[in-house]
């Protein structure tokens, strides 16, 4: 069974030969782990075994403005002076509760379609998932300011809702197009949690995002085509909504905020899930004897299907490589301790 | 000459200024907060009202009654009726009793828990010196002694800069200040707090109130 089909059989709910995984790694570890293997940055996710492969631009595309500043497409600037990977806002946009006078990019802009075929090229057989991050509330608070955006829901709902629905468009007919490839999933990243609860809070949540949702998600199932997200933190009281929309795998499913194991059982056949292994306290500061009892008992659980194994969140530089090395080799010899692929 | 209010006048207006703080009303906090001072209330009582409106915020986001938003258009509310306020205070020679430094540690670039936090205690009435993010170990020593302060809070979300915290923590123990510390943060924990020798941990704005008034208590 190609990788692809693994990932396929799991969604649907059914048995799988094995677990797939797929991991992310930020800029220092996958280094490490390049060096360690041998592998050039390219060939590292074949060499992982990695069963997904993410196609798209993630959080798009920047432009150098010098100083660390970098320019997204939106027009928002980011400082990576701190933070090397995505870095922080110090400019944005709509500095009043208004799109006039405000251009969105253009979603069919070739660069975020450009590598599509070439990495399909390097992992023919992985499931092929077209990732869009930032992708709606994150989008909105970027453009608008972490803080403005807050107090519009409150005071600007309307503008909120149409910068909401603009953003919604945007990402309709940037999945139209890729949906004209043969991928197999759409993932849309937006981090709604925090470590208790949501930012925005449910109510707010249900009244503005989830009409959004339903067009994104609605566009994606229309397609048969399997739908994936991603939000940070603690949202797992929006599951039964997330289900009626059609979503079918949720990341990164942080065991610090939701009872994992609980959870695979109480939605099994209706929800996938891919994370669960712990980036804030097994993987920084366990042995790797946790590491692997950790990552044993998530690949256990999820034998019967509806889950893809990988740490919750990219790992981060402060992961040891041991302990890195132990979940990559955990997943690889599962079951009856072949390496299934790799290598 | 100074005109005495009716009690019964003044409750009013002061209950109409807790009111828009609790709703998040900017312009009626500021309208009340106007009526307060041009009818001649004691300042320190405009303040308490103030704080009791916060109080009241802080009390329903710890119960998941109201989330951020709401938290943030009080705390607006309340910033727009201290401006008003403040010169009045002043004047009449008071000062906060206790100065909190706060401040996300380095290499941390998270702000919108630590602001929130900073909103929170100056509704508490502390005075409160923001350092902002990716802090420095020494500014925070620099800033405690500057200003007197009796507290220091410090705000990590990274695992990868909760060391940044311990560092700092020692440093301050090393310096002697005589500043109690606080910490709070996403993956931050009561035994990870007792581990680094801080003096208390908080897992939310208004938890933080409470634990910054007991530890100055
Ligand atoms: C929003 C967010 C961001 C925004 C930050 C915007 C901003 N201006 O702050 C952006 C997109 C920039 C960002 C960047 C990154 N982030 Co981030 N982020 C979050 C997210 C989703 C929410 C944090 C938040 O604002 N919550 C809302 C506020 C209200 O809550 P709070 O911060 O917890 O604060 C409350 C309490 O903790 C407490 N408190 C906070 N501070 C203090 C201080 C004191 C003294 C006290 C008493 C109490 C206290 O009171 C607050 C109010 O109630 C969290 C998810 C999570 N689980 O928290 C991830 C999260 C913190 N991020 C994470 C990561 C990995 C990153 C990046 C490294 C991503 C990357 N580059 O790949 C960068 C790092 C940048 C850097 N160097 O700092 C991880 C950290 C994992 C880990 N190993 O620790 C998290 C946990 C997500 C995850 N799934 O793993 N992030």
């Amino acid at each position: 069974m190609s990788r692809r089909d693994v990932v396929i059989t799991a969604l649907r709910g059914e048995k799988p030969p094995y677990v797939p995984w797929s991991f992310r790694f930020t800029r220092e570890p996958r280094q490490a782990l390049c060096a360690h293997y041998g592998v050039a940055d390219e060939e590292l996710d074949q060499r992982l075994g990695n069963h997904l492969v993410e196609l798209g631009s993630d959080i798009g595309f920047f432009e150098d403005l010098g100083r660390d500043k970098h320019r997204d497409v939106f027009g928002v600037v980011w400082d990576r002076s701190v933070d090397k990977d995505i870095g922080i806002v110090c400019d944005f946009p709509l500095k009043e509760p208004t799109l006039e006078g405000y251009a969105f990019p253009d979603p069919l802009d070739e660069r975020f379609f450009a590598d599509i075929e070439a990495k399909c090229g390097r992992q023919p057989d992985c499931f092929r998932l077209f990732c869009l991050g930032f992708s709606l509330f994150e989008r909105a608070w970027t453009l608008r300011g972490m803080e403005n955006l807050m107090m519009d829901f409150l005071e600007e709902p309307e503008f909120v809702e149409e910068l909401l629905t603009r953003i919604a468009d945007y990402n309709l007919a940037q999945v139209k197009k890729a949906l004209t490839y043969d991928i197999d999933g759409v993932y849309y990243g937006d981090d709604w949690g925090q470590q208790q609860g949501l930012i925005m809070g449910y109510p707010r949540w249900k009244e503005f995002i989830y009409p959004q949702l339903e067009r994104m998600y609605g566009l994606v199932k229309a397609a048969g085509k399997f739908q994936f997200i991603h939000s940070c933190g603690d949202v797992d009281e929006l599951f039964p909504d997330l289900i009626a929309l059609g979503l079918d795998c949720f990341n990164p499913f942080q065991p610090e905020v939701m009872d994992t194991f609980a959870l695979m059982q109480q939605y099994r056949e209706q929800l996938s899930f891919w994370g669960g292994l712990s980036t804030q306290s097994t993987l920084p500061y366990g042995s790797p004897e946790k590491v692997r009892r950790e990552s044993e008992r998530l690949l256990e659980a999820g034998s019967l299907g509806n889950y893809i194994f990988s740490p919750s969140h990219a790992v981060e530089s402060d992961v040891p490589m041991e302990n890195m090395l132990t979940f990559i080799e955990t997943a690889q010899t599962q079951g009856a301790g072949i390496m299934i692929s790799g290598a | 000459m100074r005109t005495v209010k009716a009690p019964n006048d003044m409750s009013e207006i002061l209950n109409t200024l807790t009111e828009s703080i609790k709703a998040g009303k900017r312009k009626d906090a500021k309208a009340a907060t106007e009526q307060a001072l041009s009818e001649n209330i004691d300042p320190q009582q405009i303040l308490a009202a103030l704080t009791m409106g916060m109080d009241d915020v802080g009390r329903r986001f710890k119960a998941n009654e109201i989330f951020v938003p709401e938290v943030l258009v009080a705390a607006r509310s309340m910033k727009s009726s201290m401006e008003l306020l403040e010169p009045v205070l002043a004047e009449s020679g008071y000062t906060p009793d206790h100065t909190v430094i706060i401040g996300t540690v380095e290499g941390d670039l998270h702000d919108i828990g630590k602001n929130l936090v900073a909103m929170m205690l100056k509704g508490a009435n502390f005075s409160v010196v923001d350092l902002g993010t990716n802090v420095g170990a020494q500014a925070f020593v620099e800033a405690a002694q500057t200003h007197k302060a009796s507290l220091i809070g410090l705000s990590a979300l990274l695992t990868t800069t909760m060391t940044a915290m311990r560092e700092a923590v020692a440093l301050f123990r090393e310096q002697g200040l005589a500043a109690k510390v606080m910490i709070g943060g996403a993956p931050i924990t009561e035994q990870f707090a007792q581990d680094i020798g801080a003096d208390g941990y908080a897992t939310d704005a208004a938890s933080s109130v409470d634990l910054a008034r007991s530890l100055v208590a």
